[in-house]
């Protein structure tokens, strides 16, 4: 019991890091239809900027905005450099434009600062545990799933109440209409991309802190880990992508928990196979959008 | 007030539209009437700047408004009721409305949702109902009252009563003559053609893309051959 | 199996012929000129990379499904024939404790890539049923993520089971002097893929793949299950990849989890991108483009502008060229391909095919005309009670038509009567809430629309949906590739008589897409008509049409069906048009069929005058 509980606060952990990346992935999806294969970089970008601001005798409290920032600017720089050039286009086009723009921040890493791992102090409270009766609880895990819930809280603020809010989800549902009633396309995509990229910078405040290093191939997990999470709660649902990263994360802790001790370092293979298994049996994720077929 | 002179459109090969012009002047009630396929829609939406337009041009209020972009548009004056209604299914009524008023301050936005919750009492019951559950004539409404949010001066609406039992068709007409008694200028595409040339000041009969026949509504009425012209006899 | 045995055969071989000679011939001048080892190694390298583009091809070419996942196939692939071609003794240094007793296992090379091949080929068998499952079909979103997170799987896996796979920092190894020695086994493996690619393009089962990228929708109303021809080329790929990649562990002569991850994943898709993925020729072209401009990037990253030979002093160009340069412009090719150019260079410009029209056609007469059918072969087509309501809205309340072999039968209604929906229904895209259809006496509701037009119902569309990237031939072959498997008892007609008769033959090799409106129109019918149907269901078939284009479409449509032997039902909301070409005419209105009879009767019927024109009109 007590280890149940143990995992799946763990799960959480893990879980709401993969909920924001989704989130993020789901809203930049709903407003372009492009599933976004560079969102990782919103990552690795921070990330290096994280490294040369703690070499520059920046500490967290100061690298916490910085990240954040960093995050945004980067998805709206994206945004104007590349993905711009491509809406509308075809689902193809759109997947294999955010693939190579994946591969030339990777690169370009590569290419200019350095192909070496780059160190990152974590923060001296990083490995602490309070007791809870017999629980161990990470300081970490407390720290992710707080500022989780309350960034969810505030998007679904933002999104319900906010015009700004309103004006997204109504050009997510009916792009041509929204504009009929005078949403501008242009803003509300950008918005998009700069909420995206916010809650790709809470995320990755967590992620640098939990790997304490980068490199150039960084965003490949964090991406890889949002797009997964969004097929499983259900392509076109923001609650879907929540659901999903949640899901994501526990099946990760209890897998890995219940596995027997010789093949637990095949893990990650036996998550795929359980998401492999899931789409077999329900296509359209956890929370399936019904696809009407247009003749 | 909104002149549409030599307008072409196409899709891919298709010539929805072949030299189609109109004019709307202030105050008035136009009808658009044709079968299925005769371009209405498409004539709407090359106005209201959702189409590519071939040639031609619109202008409204003497600003030349050609295929600048839906959003503009609308802030200039123009509002689209679009076919199908096309309300946010997920959203609430009220959502609705408020995204119908993007284009104007949080203050007006606050009294044109008051003066629609007034103008709309069937809305008003269901205001915090989420679109999608509405009934075809009270989407239809939501759709109307969305469009009205950004205090157009030109209101158009494409086949208002599509699909509406008999009754709300009447309900629908009563709006358009209500709205005709508010001052506001409106352009309906409809396919009750006798109705909608009754209601209308001055009605465009649009065939294959063209504009065949126009005239104050009472004249058209009185037109013998307008079956014929309708539904394409007497060729 | 091949529609034109010259065009589909013989011109695929020779033009096979062609590339490979370029490609190969091409890489012999440079090692020649460079005359070093590492221009050897190059163009090796480039020969190896070769194949499995093409391979890749086969899938994403055909399909247009997105796919990351072949170059996980290829790790799976090449551990396969790792474990099995290296000797037991390099084995027990690597993998002492391999799992099924592998260590011991000694096979030849060549067998070994024959047992790599089998073991992928299972693997993509069971993903290809995910793939499938997730409704996998051109642009498909899911079917990428679930082929990316194959390619992470087979990574990971790789990473993780160092008693298998030597894990991530050992890897497997052959040992010096053991590996891949003679280009021989590349230069057959190349040829042959290319001429695998060529043929199953050419192949029924390619056509029947390449139609349902254009338009899934059109493909299944034409009888198409894309899921089986996307399984088929899945497997052909997979197997070519297979051997190529098992070719590039044995040549590099040593195998690690990184060398089939995502580098060598972006790597080959931009060079299918980069050269057209619709395309062999254009993947061939694109691992050669690619191929130069990295090697160029790389000499320049290591040396700038000196490689050359130019003595620019490149000091303050530093910082461009640096080691590594040749990373970037893979990316950097992607994005821009994807923002310019995003079909590649050659589009679906094929070698062979353009061959053929130059050389290999050699002149050709315009066919006979064909004659109606004598006896028509009986058929009737019901449907009855039909009823769909979606949320509470009745679009359609027991609406039933009857109609038979040899005879027309129109529908009409005014927007919103209902008429969609009942096409959608009898084509098996909207499930009714009650009622049945049947051709003779078959039952057929609830059958899918691609088992609907093998049973004799195939349907146009009201927005036309031809396979734009095909030419009009092509569109018309893909149809009777069908009927000739499915509707055999039927008299089939030849494509060309049936194109000839649509009045398209100057148009015959031209693609869909560049026809104008009404060509476009005669050929969805002509499409429909090789199918060799019992009945052809045209929906709007004039919408978009001026008054005398559809004038002239009343005679055409009439004359197609009588050559075919088919009953036409057709769908419109000119009343000129339908009672022009209708024996019989159904009207619609709010769901219901409110009349019906000739011609003259429901033009006299007062309820239908107020149906067109509102209910007011009646009183």
């Amino acid at each position: 019991m007590t280890e149940l509980l143990q995992n799946l606060i763990d799960g959480l952990g893990r879980g709401s890091i993969y909920a924001l990346l989704a989130l993020g992935v789901a809203v930049v999806f709903g407003i372009m239809h492009m599933l976004n294969f560079a969102h990782g970089e919103l990552i690795t970008i921070p990330g290096y900027l994280t490294f040369w601001a703690f070499n520059n005798g920046w500490n967290w409290w100061t690298v916490v905005p910085l990240i954040v920032v960093s995050a945004v600017l980067s998805s709206l720089l994206i945004e104007r450099i590349a993905f711009s050039r491509v809406r509308g286009a075809t689902d193809f086009t759109m997947l294999l434009t955010s693939f190579g723009v994946h591969f030339i921040v990777a690169a370009g890493f590569l290419l200019y600062v350095s192909a070496s791992v780059k160190t990152i102090p974590r923060p001296g409270w990083f490995a602490n545990t309070v007791s809870v009766g017999s629980l161990n609880i990470e300081v970490f895990d407390l720290a992710v799933i707080a500022v989780t819930a309350v960034v969810l809280a505030g998007t679904t603020w933002l999104l319900q109440r906010t015009m700004f809010g309103l004006a997204l989800r109504a050009a997510a549902s009916d792009f041509d209409t929204a504009r009929l009633m005078g949403v501008k396309s242009d803003s509300v995509i950008r918005g998009a991309f700069a909420l995206s990229g916010f809650l790709a910078g809470i995320a990755g405040v967590f992620w640098i802190m939990r790997e304490g290093q980068v490199t150039p191939t960084a965003g490949i997990n964090p991406m890889l880990q949002g797009v997964l999470a969004v097929l499983i709660g259900g392509l076109g649902s923001l609650r879907g992508a929540v659901l999903g990263g949640l899901v994501l994360g526990l099946a990760e802790v209890l897998l890995r928990s219940w596995l027997p001790l010789g093949i637990q370092n095949l893990t990650t293979g036996f998550v795929f196979l359980m998401i492999a298994l899931l789409f077999i049996f329900r296509p359209g994720g956890l929370l399936s959008v019904p696809q009407v077929e247009r003749v | 007030m909104l002149e549409v002179t030599g307008l072409t459109t196409k899709y891919g090969a298709i010539s929805a539209l072949r030299d189609a012009s109109l004019s709307v002047g202030e105050g008035e009630v136009v009808g658009l009437i044709g079968p299925n396929g005769a371009g209405k829609t498409t004539l709407l939406g090359s106005i209201a700047g959702l189409l590519p337009i071939d040639s031609g041009s619109v202008s409204f209020e003497g600003t030349d408004i050609t295929s600048a972009a839906p959003e503009k548009i609308v802030r200039s004056g123009l509002a689209l009721v679009p076919e199908h209604r096309r309300i946010f299914a997920d959203m609430n009524v009220e959502e609705n409305l408020k995204i119908g008023g993007v284009t104007v301050t949080a203050g007006e936005r606050a009294e044109l949702l008051t003066e629609m919750a007034d103008l709309f009492p069937v809305l008003r019951k269901k205001w915090d109902t989420a679109a999608g559950f509405l009934s075809g004539g009270e989407a239809q409404q939501l759709a109307i009252a969305r469009a009205l949010m950004s205090k157009p001066k030109v209101i158009m609406m494409d086949e208002p009563s599509l699909g509406l039992a008999p009754i709300l068709v009447d309900l629908v007409f009563d709006l358009i003559e209500t709205l005709r008694s508010q001052g506001r200028t409106i352009l309906v595409v409809e396919q009750n053609a006798t109705r909608m040339l009754k209601a209308a000041d001055r009605a465009y009969v649009l065939r294959s893309g063209e504009v065949v026949a126009s005239g104050s509504g009472a004249e058209l009425l009185e037109r013998s051959d307008l079956f014929d012209t309708f539904v394409g006899g007497g060729r | 199996m091949f529609p034109n045995k010259r065009r589909d055969v013989g011109f695929p071989i020779l033009g096979s012929l062609v590339l490979f000679a370029v490609l190969f011939g091409g890489g012999l001048i440079y090692q020649t000129i460079l005359g070093n080892g590492s221009a050897e190694r190059l163009v090796t390298t480039m020969l190896i990379d070769a194949i499995i583009v093409i391979g890749i091809q086969i899938y994403i070419g055909n399909t247009g499904i997105l796919s990351f996942g072949h170059i996980g196939f290829g790790a799976v692939a090449g551990y396969a024939f790792a474990v099995f071609a290296i000797a037991p003794e390099e084995k027990l240094k690597r993998i002492p404790m391999a799992p099924f007793g592998l260590t011991d296992v000694q096979v030849s090379p060549v067998v070994a890539i024959i047992i790599a091949v089998l073991i992928t080929l299972v693997f993509a068998f069971i993903v290809g049923i995910g793939l499938a499952r997730s409704g996998a079909q051109s642009g498909s979103v899911a079917a990428t993520v679930i082929t990316l997170a194959l390619l992470f799987v087979t990574h990971e896996v790789a990473k993780s089971w160092p008693e298998l796979t030597g894990g991530n920092r050992g890897g497997i190894s052959f040992g010096i002097g053991d590996s891949l020695q003679s280009r021989w086994p590349v230069l057959l493996a190349l040829f042959g893929a290319m001429l695998v690619a060529r043929l199953f393009g050419q192949s029924r089962s390619g056509r029947l793949a390449i139609a349902a990228r254009e338009d899934n929708l059109a493909a299944r109303a034409m009888g198409v299950n894309p899921l089986v021809q996307q399984m088929a080329a899945l497997l052909l790929s997979v197997a070519i990849v297979s051997i190529g990649s098992a070719l590039r562990v044995f040549e590099i002569g040593s195998i690690l989890p990184d060398r089939f991850f995502f580098d060598y994943a972006m790597l080959t898709l931009v060079m299918l991108i980069v050269g057209g993925r619709n395309s062999v020729t254009g993947a061939v072209l694109g691992v050669a483009v690619m191929t130069a401009a990295r090697e160029l990037a790389r000499r320049l990253g290591q040396d700038g502008f000196e490689a050359f030979g130019i003595g620019l002093d490149e000091a303050p160009l530093d910082w461009i060229f640096r080691e590594n340069l040749n990373s970037i412009v893979l990316g950097v090719a992607m994005v821009a391909f994807m923002i310019w150019r995003p079909k590649g260079i050659l589009e679906d410009w094929e070698f062979d095919q353009w061959l053929y029209r130059k050389i290999g056609r050699g002149a050709e007469s315009k066919p006979e005309r064909l004659s109606e059918l004598d006896t028509v072969p009986d058929a009737a087509f019901s449907a009855s009670d039909i009823s769909v309501s979606f949320g509470g809205f009745h679009a359609l309340t027991d609406a039933g038509i009857d109609a038979k072999s040899g005879e027309i039968v129109g529908i009409i209604g005014p927007n919103g009567a209902g008429k969609t929906t009942f096409v959608n229904v009898i084509t098996g895209m909207v499930e009714p809430t009650g009622g049945r259809f049947e051709i003779d006496g078959a039952d057929l509701s609830g059958k899918q629309s691609f088992e609907l037009s093998r049973s004799g119902l195939v349907r146009t569309f009201q927005n036309l949906r031809l396979f734009g990237a095909l030419t009009v031939r092509e569109n018309v072959e893909t149809a009777a590739l069908v009927a000739q498997e499915h509707r055999s008892d039927r008299v089939l007609r030849s494509t060309d008589a049936l194109i000839a008769e649509a009045g398209l033959w100057e148009h015959r090799d031209r693609r869909a897409r560049e026809l104008d409106y009404g060509n476009s129109r005669r050929l969805e019918l002509a499409r429909a008509a090789a199918m060799a149907p019992s009945f052809m269901l045209l929906d709007e078939p004039t919408s978009g049409m001026s008054d005398s284009e559809s004038i002239t479409m009343i005679e055409q449509v009439r004359h197609m069906a009588a050559t075919v032997g088919a009953g036409v039902i057709v769908i419109d909301h000119d009343l000129a048009f339908i009672t022009g070409i209708s024996d019989r005419i159904y009207v619609l209105d709010q769901g219901s069929v409110i009349a019906d009879g000739t011609p003259d009767e429901v033009q006299a019927n007062p309820q239908v005058q107020a149906a067109y024109l509102g209910s007011a009109a009646i009183t």
